[in-house]
């Protein structure tokens, strides 16, 4: 689980263009949107592009994203139980 | 200043190949023709309202040898501009004036010669396949291929592209060249192929209905997207009667259709791709238009909404439309159940549509509606009604917060022939700042978060970066309006995004809600917070002319006090190889990007 942490984080930060941002600066565990990262809905598509395209994981519209990316760890779970590739 | 006066009017759609097919389909039950299932051609899987003609058999109503590289925007919009030409008696009119008539061509279209380029990429990017499709790849060149299809009928022609308000802007636009006197005859309106391109971006931003779209349903999934194109032919009445008088010996005059009375053109300056929760940018258009006209809004008889059937608009604008018309709230309905949404010729298609129901006297139904939702209008769903309808507003908004609203009525109203101030006070330049050195892009942090630059293309930020110098130098933090011009838009990004349409990606929403030409205008305005008067245009290396015309215009009707022009343009190394191929270079500059300021005059800021 550790290693597809850091595997999403690194995604994360090269999809979401976070150039001044290195793995160790998120927090696993922190909320992605709002008051955490400071991610929005825009980042929530890419996400969801960056899970079909890695993962072979398919969702079918944004609120579902929305409801999964609470946290990084929380994305890394969905994809160990979800992922097609 | 003379009234508005639509006197042609033509239109092409999934839902019939001229207007009065239109008419018919919105009419079904009436005309007794089968309901049709109109989103029953499938694109990508995903149902959309096509044009149910083909390209060849497009080339062939449009008397274009098969083996011609011709766009299929360029096609429809030629077939709907011979009908608008021919119902608004424009040659005749011309051969009736006793001295040369201007007729303008005012187009509106974001996608351009699209569908052509995305045909020949996989082979241009080697360095193979025909690059003749770059010469009318852009907006501003589709348009002129346009107009010079109909030999000399027209002395001018400018694109207007916002978006998904690109066509109504246009109108809005060919109204104001009429009473400036730049125009006799303006023909204006939208056309939009539709692409593979923007229909995977509309995917990747996952704003598509995968069912018939729903508008102001409870359970609305998205919007299904359209294509088509509509013109309608506009002068001033004065032209008009005094015209006619001459064409009696002809045997025929000029219909006086309807009277644009009035006209808004706001932004909402909230987000790229999203609609204020409040709908500040369509009820700013709303109530613009219904002053313009002189109009209350309970005087209005039925509204066309924009209401595209994705959950953020449809909600947006059912608060704005209960901001604007409170208790008193006319019948409402989207047609987009009809046609889907044709993003830049929608405003157009849905202008033609108001015609028709004002001519009429019916209110259009508000197909795929079955259940209300909360905060949401209750839309019109009755096909056979008749009404007497006297105003009829036609809401069109698209990216980047470009709100535009438009009134026509069956008369004209108190306020519509009123005249405008044009004064000259000495226009002033309070400031110009030009950028042309990507090594300069970096300082644009010292205006924009780290966060937020992270996501702009090179363009935009060199955008930012002159716009916001050239604020700061001239002391203004909110202009009264932002004019954008560009000749070939997010070159940079359009090219990132085709390669992943080869590539068979799907496209990244980033890169794609930052690929049309309204983007930067979008962007300025909510840096700047600015809700007031917003537009782009692309018509080649003649955008920035039209964009300082515009914005004279506005000062000297006293309409604004501070203006921002700007003009941005990109390119890349395939960019310029491809058009050095067709003997078109562009220009060397990776970026080159150029604010200005224009004052009323520094005594009456």
């Amino acid at each position: 689980m550790e290693d597809l942490i850091l595997e999403l984080k690194q995604e994360i930060i090269a999809a979401l263009n976070l150039e001044e941002m290195s793995p160790e600066d998120i927090d696993a565990d922190a909320p992605l949107f709002g008051d955490g990262l400071g991610l929005d809905s825009i980042d929530a598509l890419e996400i969801i592009v960056l899970l079909e395209k890695k993962y072979g994981i398919k969702l079918s519209n944004a609120s579902e994203g929305k409801a999964i990316f609470t946290s990084i760890r929380a994305i890394a779970e969905y994809v160990s139980q979800n992922r097609k590739k | 200043m003379d009234d508005i006066v639509i006197t042609g009017m033509g239109a092409v759609c999934s839902i019939g190949d001229c207007c009065y097919e239109m008419l018919k389909t919105m009419r079904a039950d009436l005309f007794g023709i089968r309901d049709n299932e109109y989103f029953s051609s499938e694109f990508q899987g995903l149902p959309a309202g096509i044009l149910d003609v083909s390209d060849s058999n497009l080339k062939l109503i449009s008397r274009v040898e098969d083996d011609e590289e011709v766009s299929r925007t360029q096609l429809m919009a030629q077939w709907a501009l011979r009908e608008a030409l021919e119902t608004g008696y424009v040659h005749t009119q011309k051969a009736c004036s006793d001295r040369p008539l201007k007729v303008v061509l005012v187009n509106g279209t974001t996608v351009g010669g699209m569908d052509l380029t995305e045909q020949e990429f996989s082979q241009l990017r080697q360095g193979e396949g025909n690059a003749d499709c770059m010469l009318t790849h852009d907006c501003g060149a589709t348009t002129e291929a346009i107009a010079r299809h109909f030999g000399n009928t027209f002395s001018e022609w400018v694109t207007v592209s916002t978006a998904c308000s690109s066509g109504a802007n246009a109108i809005a636009l060919g109204a104001e060249l009429l009473r400036s006197g730049r125009a006799d005859i303006v023909v204006a309106g939208g056309t939009e192929a539709l692409t593979r391109f923007h229909m995977s971006g509309f995917n990747s931003l996952m704003i598509l209905d995968h069912a018939p779209c729903r508008p102001f349903d409870k359970n609305r999934a998205g919007l299904n997207l359209g294509e088509g194109a509509a013109y309608v032919v506009m002068e001033r009445e004065e032209l008009a009667w005094k015209i006619s008088g001459k064409m009696a010996a002809f045997g025929n005059c000029v219909d006086i259709n309807a009277y644009l009375s009035g006209y808004g053109n706001a932004c909402d300056a909230f987000h790229q791709t999203a609609t204020s929760d409040n709908g500040e940018g369509p009820f700013l258009a709303m109530t613009e238009a219904l002053q313009m006209a002189g109009l209350k809004a309970e005087d209005i008889s039925y509204v066309n909404a924009h209401g595209t059937g994705t959950p953020n608009n449809d909600l947006c604008e059912s608060v704005a439309l209960r901001r604007v018309f409170g208790e008193k709230m006319p019948p409402v309905s989207s047609t987009k159940g009809y046609t889907g949404h044709a993003t830049s010729a929608a405003g157009a298609i849905e202008t033609i549509i108001s015609l028709l129901a004002l001519q009429h006297d019916f209110i259009p139904m508000n197909r795929g509606w079955k259940e209300p939702g909360e905060g949401l209008v209750c839309p019109a769903m009755d096909c056979h009604s008749f009404a007497s309808l006297e105003h009829v507003m036609c809401n069109s908004f698209g990216f980047g917060g470009n709100d535009t609203s438009l009134i026509f009525s069956k008369k004209p109203t108190a306020a519509s022939g009123q005249d405008l101030p044009d004064t000259d006070n000495g226009i002033c330049e309070l400031a110009r700042v030009e950028i042309s050195d990507t090594a300069q892009l970096s300082d644009v942090s010292e205006f924009v978060k780290p966060m937020e630059a992270r996501r702009m293309s090179r363009l935009m930020k060199a955008a930012v970066l002159s716009s916001m110098r050239a604020l700061k130098e001239a002391g203004v933090d909110t202009p009264d309006a932002i004019i954008t011009a560009t000749a070939y838009g997010a070159i940079e990004l359009s090219e990132r995004l085709l390669n992943q349409l080869c590539d068979g990606e799907t496209l990244k929403p980033t890169w794609f809600m930052q690929s049309t030409h309204n983007t930067i205008a979008g962007e300025l305005a909510i840096r700047t917070r600015c809700h007031g008067y917003n537009i782009t245009y692309s018509q080649g290396d003649r955008s920035l002319q039209w964009a300082m015309d515009d914005a004279r215009r506005l000062i000297r009707q006293g309409k604004c006090r501070t203006v921002l022009v700007e003009c941005h343009d990109e390119t890349t190394p395939l960019f310029r190889q491809l058009m050095e191929r067709v003997g078109r270079p562009c220009q060397e500059e990776e970026v080159k990007s150029l604010a200005i300021v224009l004052s009323c005059g520094k005594s009456s800021l």
